[in-house]
């Protein structure tokens, strides 16, 4: 094993770091709006926003995010009207392609997962809401959406995993982030085994961390589900 | 105690705090309110009697347009709630109004529906912060009382799933009462608990009767409607079968229903 190839590799491949994550949290907070707009429109109850969500969700979870990026990538520019529209100086970047296609296509993912979370909200936290005089928008508001941020937070974590290690797809589009400099570096050394290597543990590294914080996310917004609280131990105890 | 019950509009003294007229309810063909009619004044208590599937807790969540009626009129101090006809059947004319007057009056459910995500302190002042729009340090206060008054001061930090069910429902009972509502609406409220939670339940809601709150009572407990009630009301398939004193009602029924009920 020639450890000092993977000493160089690694530091090759690290400055591809910031890009991936700039691809990977851009996309997934700009895709959590859409998903969560989408996710309510599906929930409307009004039939013609149902099937527009509906039809969008079908859409982009049925064909593979390669041919949506290179969809985006190519096929934008054929039409004059982008190409002339204030959005071209954007579109024509590589950059903000990879991350308009990796948002539109978790935002079909995240929906289902908030939908999801959203219905898994007992009648009876609602109802207690209305009981009280809230309006529509503050029961969604103060009780609907943390309760379902909760129960969809597991689900959502994974898909963020998911789109950190979507973002290598932005490569075969020019970009250069971990998994284009090591295509790149390949091309000039032909290590392709050490260099993937190196990659996937850079992913490896990145996605634990997300995890990590993603646990502790749910730990922090869920003392409700946790067995008891210290105080309550200590009572229990007297009581006993 | 300084926590009397502060009047806010609807306040017409005039007025009853409830009042139910021609209350109907129907679910497709089948009608589960037929012309119930019912008023409560300040200070009232009153029990409503039944058999399941008698109409009492449709009656008590028409009043807050929990259940929307399908006829008659319900009016809260006075205050008419507007109701308009759409093709699926009416509805109330002003989900405003709706939301306004729902502010006056609290609600304890059976199961008792704390906010699972919540202390039980963020329980009781959640309404009073952001539907009244009052400071929170006051609401904090107040709340605190409250907890103390139904005998949970201790527990204020702990989350509704760390209680027992009694203690949920006095939580409850706070969380309403943050309201400084004009009249309190109890759906069974002792009804989904052990049978040894139900006297500390019991004991916060006569304190309430007696210190001359207005409350409407869904119950099976027949020994605080009759200790406890100004007025006793006995439902019976969509209407009202009797009504009256509960010395009256329990000891001399004049329907034959209501004296079956009261043997079984």
């Amino acid at each position: 094993m020639d450890f000092s190839f993977f000493l160089s590799a690694f530091l090759r491949l690290l400055p591809g770091v910031p890009l991936t994550l700039q691809l990977a949290f851009i996309s997934v907070g700009l895709g959590m709006v859409l998903a969560l707009i989408l996710a309510l429109l599906r929930l409307s109850g009004i039939r013609p926003f149902e099937w527009i969500a509906r039809a969008y969700i079908f859409l982009f979870r049925s064909t593979p995010l390669l041919v949506q990026i290179f969809l985006i990538y190519y096929g934008l520019g054929q039409f004059p009207t982008v190409r002339y529209s204030v959005l071209w100086p954007m579109l024509r970047q590589p950059y903000w392609c990879a991350i308009i296609a990796l948002a539109l296509n978790t935002a079909a993912y995240g929906s289902e997962i908030i939908r999801g979370g959203l219905r898994s909200v007992p009648e009876g936290q609602t109802e207690a809401a209305r009981a009280c005089g809230m309006s529509r928008i503050t029961v969604f508001r103060r009780i609907v959406l943390p309760l379902a941020i909760r129960q969809a937070l597991p689900a959502y974590g994974n898909e963020i995993i998911l789109m950190v290690k979507a973002t290598a797809l932005a490569s075969v589009i020019t970009m250069m982030e971990i998994t284009g400099l090591a295509a790149k570096l390949i091309s000039e050394t032909y290590r392709a085994v050490e260099v993937f290597i190196v990659a996937g543990s850079i992913y490896l590294i990145i996605n634990y961390a997300i995890t990590r914080v993603i646990h502790l996310l749910e730990y922090w917004l869920t003392p409700h589900l946790r067995p008891v609280p210290t105080p309550g131990v200590v009572e229990r105890e007297d009581a006993v | 105690m300084s926590l009397q019950p502060q009047q806010h509009e609807p306040a017409d003294p005039m007025m009853p705090a409830v009042r139910i007229r021609d209350l109907r309810k129907a679910y497709g063909a089948f009608e589960v309110l037929k012309g119930v009619s019912l008023d409560a004044n300040d200070g009232d208590v009153v029990s409503i009697l039944g058999s399941s599937g008698s109409g009492k807790s449709t009656m008590l969540r028409c009043i807050n347009m929990l259940e929307t009626p399908t006829g008659g009129e319900i009016s809260i101090g006075g205050e008419v709630i507007r109701m308009t006809q759409t093709k699926a059947g009416p509805k109330p004319a002003d989900r405003t109004q709706v939301d306004r007057l729902r502010a006056h009056v609290g609600m304890v459910f059976q199961s008792f529906n704390l906010w699972s995500h919540k202390t039980v302190l963020e329980n009781v002042i959640e309404a009073p912060i952001h539907v009244q729009g009052r400071s929170r340090a006051e609401c904090v206060e107040e709340a605190k009382e409250l907890l103390a008054k139904v005998g949970i001061a201790d527990k204020q930090n702990h989350y509704p799933i760390h209680l027992s069910g009694g203690q949920q429902q006095r939580a409850a009972i706070a969380r309403a009462l943050g309201q400084r509502p004009r009249v309190m609406l109890f759906d069974e409220p002792t009804s989904a608990l052990d049978p040894e939670l139900v006297g500390e339940v019991l004991k916060v809601m006569r304190a309430l009767a007696q210190e001359g709150r207005t409350m409407l009572v869904v119950t099976h407990e027949m020994g605080f409607a009759r200790e406890v009630s100004s007025k006793v009301v006995f439902l019976h398939k969509g209407i009202v079968e009797e009504e009256g004193r509960p010395e009256e009602v329990f000891s001399a029924s004049r329907s034959e229903r209501l004296r079956q009920f009261l043997t079984r």
